[in-house]
């Protein structure tokens, strides 16, 4: 059995947002790295792919869907599983992901189960 | 010199409201001059800017001009296939808006003008017309410095705030504030204690951050177009109830506020009564906040 660790990142500009994703994955085996912008996310996306990337829409520095539309242009993230985190469950913001590919679109707050299961059901 | 003011040219939101009962306040949609030293600043191209373009070209003073877009909704970009300018070989006009490119910036305001649904495509403008790069995270355009953040609005959406003159101005038409509040208050039922404290931690933290955003504004000119009991309805739809946006405005101590976006259903009596409520809400919080509605042809001196 592999003991190696997944890497799930997180973008959102919201500390207590990664203090609740940290307690929420801390019985699972996965390594989650947490950014509180694109800009410095995108400096460990550019040579890594996770297994799992949850992005929020509001970013300080550049919108989530914008960002994402950027990343799916490198060939290394053309198919990085990604999940949306947002406060606004906007139809367009819906349509949107759901052209660039994301797995799942969450609306805030989710419990701290909510999470673990994502991370159950996407990190095999 | 010429004298520096703003001036708004459309005031509602969604769509126009071109109704007797609504003219006091005015029925156009989006559209607001940052006029600074005889350097001109469009925000927004709604129907609104159809009467400011037929004016420039009456006034024929400038020639040179950037239109800073939010987001391209109908509401926001529909006068541009009316926009006089465009159409005239002096002008200079420039594009800023939320998109990957200026490619992209173009393709979106190119695609309201094509067959059928209008007669006339951009290729008719013969205005020497220029898209800035979007990757730019600042533009400065005269005296003004002007930097961008994203709104809580359907889609790619931009609030603009401008620093000119020693002052600060920050324009956010449509945006739907406080919203995870209101997502926590509504959908928390079913948390331990432990999470609870976490998402009152994340709500007071996304508070701060969306009050941050117009701290200490000089002139806060901000999407108020639902009532509280309208805001009921129409949680979701991506704009304000403006009584959350007197007290994020107070919380921020923002010098002066205009109350923006009117819902195009809410007559002059209406809005009268919104202002008075908003009125009420400083009063009680013993708030040197002064709060205004944006009613066309309105103009505010930045001298």
């Amino acid at each position: 059995m592999s003991t190696h660790k997944r890497t799930a990142v997180l973008i959102d500009d919201n500390e207590s947002s990664h203090k609740f994703f940290l307690r929420s994955v801390e019985n699972l085996s996965i390594d989650l790295k947490a950014y509180r912008s694109a800009d410095t996310a995108m400096k460990f996306l550019n040579d890594n792919k996770p297994s799992l990337l949850f992005l929020n829409i509001i970013l300080p520095d550049k919108n989530g869907l914008a960002f994402l539309s950027e990343l799916r242009k490198l060939p290394l993230h053309a198919k990085t599983p990604v999940i949306i985190l947002t406060s606004n469950d906007y139809s367009q913001d819906r349509t949107v992901a759901s052209e660039l590919g994301v797995l799942d679109f969450i609306v805030k707050p989710m419990s701290m189960r909510t999470i673990n299961s994502i991370m159950l059901d996407y990190i095999k | 010199m010429a004298k520096s003011y703003i001036r708004f040219w459309g005031v509602r939101g969604s769509y126009s409201a071109p109704f007797k009962r609504c003219l006091d306040t005015g029925g156009n949609t989006p559209c607001v001059e940052i006029n600074v030293d005889g350097h001109l600043l469009i925000c927004d191209a709604g129907s609104g800017i159809i009467p400011l373009g037929h004016q420039l070209i009456a006034e024929d003073k400038n020639r040179e001009l950037l239109i800073l877009l939010t987001h391209f909704h109908w509401d926001h970009i529909s006068g541009l296939p009316f926009f006089a300018p465009a159409f005239h070989p002096k002008y200079n006009i420039n594009f800023f808006g939320p998109g990957e490119s200026k490619e992209i910036v173009k393709k979106y305001i190119d695609d309201q003008m094509k067959a059928p649904y209008f007669p006339v495509g951009t290729e008719e403008w013969v205005a020497n017309i220029s898209y800035i790069d979007t990757k730019k995270k600042s533009i400065t355009y005269g005296p003004m410095e002007i930097s961008y953040y994203s709104a809580y609005h359907p889609g790619i959406t931009y609030g603009y705030k401008i620093n000119v003159k020693n002052k600060c101005i920050v324009y956010i038409p449509d945006n739907e504030c406080l919203s995870l509040d209101k997502e926590i208050r509504e959908n928390s039922e079913g948390f331990n204690n432990e999470e609870i404290d976490i998402l009152e931690e994340m709500n007071r933290e996304e508070y701060k951050a969306e009050v941050n955003t117009i701290a200490d504004a000089d002139i806060l000119i901000h999407d108020a177009q639902y009532t509280p009991e309208d805001y009921k309805m129409k949680k979701g739809w991506g704009h304000s109830c403006y009584t959350d946006v007197i007290n994020m405005a107070i919380d921020a101590k923002v010098k002066k506020l205009f109350l923006f976006s009117h819902d195009p259903s809410n007559d002059d009596e209406m809005i009268l009564k919104i202002h008075e409520g908003a009125k009420k809400i400083i009063k009680d919080r013993n708030s040197s906040l002064e709060c205004f509605v944006s009613k066309e042809s309105l103009e505010v001196s930045l001298d």
